[in-house]
């Protein structure tokens, strides 16, 4: 029993990077335009099948999609800002229907072109198995967490270090007064869309490389990274990644202790049972208190 | 340097400043005081960029800025500072001022930041985060450091002694004094208490319901009788 909850726990933080890595996208999109972007997991869908298209139509490695799903996540990203910053009244809710409408569109788009079907990679070597002592996991799962954790660790340095990266924070904290900085807001919102489109295309090419995907996967995704992101306190990046982690854990052992068939339920129950006790979230609460 | 030309700001059915025409010279200090509500803050937003006048028209050092939206206005050099202090969540107070010159002034110089930061006697307190580890006269000096790192030449300061205790803001007023000598700039600043004003500014703007009704030295404006009246509640004529 114990070595099978560690392989749990294990496997919950494998997955938990890579929740990390989609619901940050959403987090600093919502960060610097005060905006959910409910197409963000149709963007990591979208690069998902990019990949699938790669490795099916030309026969070759799925994550030599990266680049492709890299100018497609990225396109819709800029697109959906375009859309979402030509609303100038009740933003925040407009663009929920809004993006929320744009995904509808990009999952029936997924649909037309690619059907209902599952697709997994057939790649070889993507499904071997890594040991490592009595916890177990495939190679591509232990990639995409690494490729996750540096992904995440650029990004905090990009926030931190670079000047775009400041200027972003800073229209997080407070817009006007960014602007009082001599700071663009227009400009730091698509470098938000655009840096958030990258991430998103990562995990999509990774999601191929390591599970199955389908149309209806970026509802789901959306809807993970959304929980994600309330549960880590808005604007807290380092909550994104405890909560990620915390989501894929508790999935991971609901899936081990009882059944797979209520392993999204549980990660609804943990998310409301924070809300009621951290109404402003694990560090948004942190934060406050600062 | 800035020239106001019947400014009008209408929001909806009430119109909070009503064809103000003023002009502030190089270097020149300007107090702006009127009653609650009078449109003094409001005034500051159509000048920075934070709102969009209805009617009139405003330039500064010749050019025309209502057409600019607030950020390049801030490069322009027109600094401004918020009543209740705005800093940066998550970033240290150099970080704040230091991203205030990047983007506002368009170069770095942290020797310049270090020096606004001794200046402002918080230097001590330049690593600290500035949104949790500062008091509230530590978190006015750097709301006015956040300007003066944009390398402005008009300076607004929206009641940066507002809610400041008395020796608190005995020190900023000299603080602010001595700005003015070192920095050579322009300042406009907003400030309800009337000994303060007078102390600071040679000339005084009253705005009452939003049209100006003195513009004068604090001696001429404080003993004009309609200036008295707007403020002992005899209302618009």
């Amino acid at each position: 029993m114990t070595a099978l909850i560690l392989q749990s726990l294990y496997s919950g933080l494998l997955s938990g990077g890579s929740y990390a890595l989609i619901a940050l996208g959403l987090a600093l999109v919502f960060g610097t335009m005060k905006i959910i972007n409910l197409a963000h997991g149709e963007m990591v869908l979208l690069s998902a099948y990019m990949a699938y298209v790669m490795e099916n139509r030309l026969a070759v490695n799925p994550l030599l999609a990266t680049p492709l799903a890299l100018v497609v996540a990225c396109l819709i990203a800029v697109v959906v800002y375009f859309l979402v910053s030509r609303i100038s009244r009740n933003r925040e809710l407009n663009s929920l229907i809004l993006t929320f409408g744009i995904g509808i569109i990009l999952t029936n788009a997924a649909l037309i072109i690619w059907s209902a079907d599952i697709h997994s990679t057939s790649a070889p070597g993507f499904q071997e198995p890594v040991v490592l002592g009595p916890l177990y996991s495939m190679r591509s799962e232990l990639g995409f967490f690494v490729a996750s954790m540096v992904l995440v660790a650029a990004l905090w340095w990009w926030l931190s270090r670079s000047w775009y990266g400041r200027a972003v924070r800073a229209v997080s904290s407070n817009r006007d007064a960014a602007k009082l900085m001599g700071i663009n807001p227009h400009r730091t919102e698509v470098v938000s869309f655009v840096v958030a489109g990258i991430l998103a295309s990562v995990a999509g090419v990774a999601i191929y490389s390591t599970g199955v995907i389908q149309p209806a996967l970026g509802a789901s995704l959306t809807t993970k990274a959304f929980i994600i992101t309330v549960l880590a306190g808005i604007g807290s990046i380092p909550g994104v990644l405890v909560g990620a982690v915390l989501i894929g854990v508790v999935e991971a052992l609901t899936v081990t202790l009882y059944s797979s068939a209520i392993q999204e339920l549980t990660g609804m129950a943990l998310f409301l049972l924070v809300l009621f006790v951290l109404p402003n979230g694990l560090f948004g609460a942190a934060r406050r208190r600062g | 340097m800035l020239r106001l030309d019947a400014i009008t700001v209408q929001f909806g059915g009430l119109t909070a400043v009503k064809g103000v025409s003023l002009s502030i010279g190089a270097q020149e200090v300007v107090g702006l005081v009127g009653p609650n509500g009078a449109g003094k803050t409001t005034l500051f937003n159509a000048i920075s960029g934070l709102v969009r006048p209805t009617a009139g028209r405003a330039s500064f050092e010749e050019a025309d800025i209502l057409k600019a939206p607030m950020y390049k206005r801030a490069r322009m050099g027109i600094g401004r500072t918020f009543q209740i202090p705005q800093p940066m969540h998550e970033l240290t107070v150099r970080q704040n001022l230091l991203v205030a010159q990047r983007f506002g002034a368009g170069r770095v110089d942290e020797a310049k930041v270090d020096e606004i930061l001794s200046f402002l006697h918080l230097s001590d307190k330049a690593d600290r985060d500035a949104a949790t580890e500062l008091s509230l006269s530590e978190l006015k000096a750097l709301e006015v450091g956040k300007a003066l790192a944009t390398d402005p030449r008009l300076l607004l300061l929206d009641e940066v002694l507002a809610g400041l205790e008395t020796a608190s803001k005995r020190s900023f007023m000299k603080t602010l004094t001595e700005l003015h000598a070192r920095y050579r700039i322009s300042i406009l600043i907003i400030e309800h208490d009337i000994e303060t004003i007078s102390n600071l500014c040679p000339r005084v703007c009253v705005l009452n319901y939003g049209q100006l009704i003195a513009d004068g030295t604090p001696q001429e404006v404080f003993s004009d009788p309609e200036v008295i009246r707007s403020y002992t509640g005899g209302g618009h004529d």
